[in-house]
Parts: C-alpha cells; structure tokens; sequence
C-alpha cells in the first residue's frame, strides 16, 4: 500500500479507504485528508464520496435526538410509591 | 493494534461537556429541601428533569417500557444519594452521569456485552454491516426525519446504539465513552463508523419503502 507508483493513481482500493475511515470521522479530517493516496482515492471515488456524505449526514442529524420526549404519567405515580416505602423503611429504622 | 483498554484508565472531569446544562432557576433550592426529605422538592426535581432523563433512556434502550423503568430507577436512586451531591459538578451533569451508569448497569446485568473486543480484533464479515463497494446507488435524501431516525436507532444492536447515541447525541468524547463501556478508545470508533454504516442501511431501506412506514407512524 505504500507503493508509490504514479502509474496506478488508485493504487488505494474502496476497502482500503474505507477501513480508514473510523480514524479519519474521529480526527474530524474526512474534509482535508492529509494522506495524498487516500485523498487521491477519495476525489476519484464517487462511492466513497457519497459514503461520507451520508454518514456526516447521519451524525448531524442524530442532534434531532436530543429533542426532549415526555415520559408517561405512571412513573411518576412509581416514584412516589418507591419513596414512600423508603420514608416508612426510614421511619422504622430511625425508631429502632 | 492497539492494545484494549489500557490508554484512558483515569476518569476524565471534562470542563464544558455539558455546555448545554446551565443552572436552572430554582433548582438549588430544591436539590437542598430534598436534601432535608421534603417531597415537594422532589417533585419539582423530577418536572425539571423529567424529560431530560427519560430521554435519555429512551435513546439508549431503544424502546418505551424499559426506559420508563429505567427513569424511574434514576430518579429513585438519585432521591437516595441526593445527600451526597456536594455540588461540585452541575446537577444536571451528576444526575445524567447516575443515568448513564444505571442503564449501563441494566444493560450487563441483561447479559449484553456493549462492545463486542474480539468483533473489532477480528471482523467477522458477516456481523459487520455491509461495506459499500461498487454500489453506486442512492444516496440519503438528504431528508431523514426525527421518526424515521428514532427507528432506525431503536433497532440498531445494543452495542452500535450505545455508542452512537454516546458520541453523536450526547456529544461525549471517544476517550469519555472508552472509560463509560470498559473498553478502548479503538473500539470505541470502530462502533460508532459500524453503527452509522448499519443506520444508513436502515434509513435507505426505510427510505425504498416510505409510504407503509408514514402511515404506520402516523397512527
Ligand atoms: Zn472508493
């Protein structure tokens, strides 16, 4: 892989590039590949271009996650039956 | 290779990680008449947080009943070990951390490993979500909704969905979920490409087939 053969500009095989990628989303570098083979593979690489797009994408839109859900009433009402077996556990234990 | 486990043993106090939680009005005042047992106070700590905390659980497990349970187990828990919040890390961080903790909790007790070490020693070809050689078909939409995003993460394999909603919800570090999951930091980046791999193969078969989906979602 390290063949540096001008005669092959992609000498750097779709899985090759790809099992870089983990290192690279984790290095925020998919935009500015310092490693010219792989940067080489990358603008000659429709596939992969379009694989990074949609994962960026998909990261992006996890934030919509975030949005806050409402949980049901019911666990409230459980709360309050689990502290109210502890204040009387607690009563108990502070006679004794 | 690098060798599992063994690059961040000691636990990480990130400043600004929870950038998002700023002290709420009222809230100081609760935590300390809680302290003193006063049930009113813990009312108002749990409308406050509510939301924030079975979110939270809802994303990481993946489905409605388990989550409920599991908020109210944190909260349950937090109202025994309110006595020891010192305030030295906002409120919000310390019971979201309890939160984590408790499902990851939940989680091993069920059985599950998070992160799979010998998957990403050795990947088995088959239980890695398919790479993308050659097909040259279609690309996300560039529309993904919330609902159709919840699925797809709800029925990601619990190791991939914990790591995802980790890092790309909860926008913790790699080396901050390394520490949280017991395993290294590798691992941890290998989940998540996994994770986003196998997603966009959900979200592109949900996307072939959108119109039984909205129906079904929309009852
Ligand atoms: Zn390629």
């Amino acid at each position: 892989m390290t063949l540096k053969d001008s005669n092959r500009p992609n000498s750097v095989s779709c899985a090759e590039f790809q099992e870089q990628l983990p290192d690279l989303f984790a290095a925020g570098a998919t935009g500015h590949i310092e490693d010219s083979e792989l940067a080489g593979h990358l603008k000659t690489c429709e596939n992969c271009s379009a694989l990074i797009r949609d994962l960026e994408y998909i990261a992006e839109q996890a934030k919509q996650l975030l949005q806050p859900q409402e949980p049901s009433d019911n666990v409230w009402k459980k709360i309050q039956e689990g502290l109210a077996t502890d204040t009387s556990y607690a009563a108990k234990s502070h006679k004794e | 290779m690098e060798v599992q486990g063994l690059q961040m043993t000691e636990a990480k106090t990130a400043p600004g990680l929870f950038k998002r939680n700023p002290p709420i009005a009222g809230e100081a005042e609760a935590i300390e008449r809680a302290k003193a047992g006063d049930a009113e106070a813990f009312s108002k700590l749990y409308a406050l947080h509510k939301r924030r905390v079975y979110t939270l659980c809802l994303r990481m497990l993946g489905n409605v009943s388990e989550a409920e349970d599991m908020t109210q187990e944190a909260f349950l828990h937090l109202f025994r070990k309110i006595g020891s919040f010192r305030g030295e890390s906002a409120f919000s961080t310390w019971l979201h951390r309890l939160t984590v903790n408790l499902v990851l909790m939940h989680l091993r007790k069920k059985g599950l490993q998070l992160v799979s070490l010998e998957e990403t020693i050795n990947p088995s070809e088959e239980d890695s979500p398919k790479r993308d050689f050659g097909s040259r078909d279609t690309q996300l939409a560039g529309s993904v909704d919330r609902v159709a995003l919840e699925r797809a993460v709800a029925s990601l394999p619990p190791g991939y969905r914990m790591v995802f909603v980790l890092h790309d919800v909860e926008g913790f570090e790699h080396n901050e979920i390394a520490v949280m999951l017991e395993c290294s930091t590798g691992n941890s980046k290998s989940q998540l490409h996994k994770a986003r791999l196998k997603l966009r193969e959900l979200l592109r078969q949900a996307e072939a087939t959108p119109q039984a989906d909205l129906k079904e979602a929309a009852l």
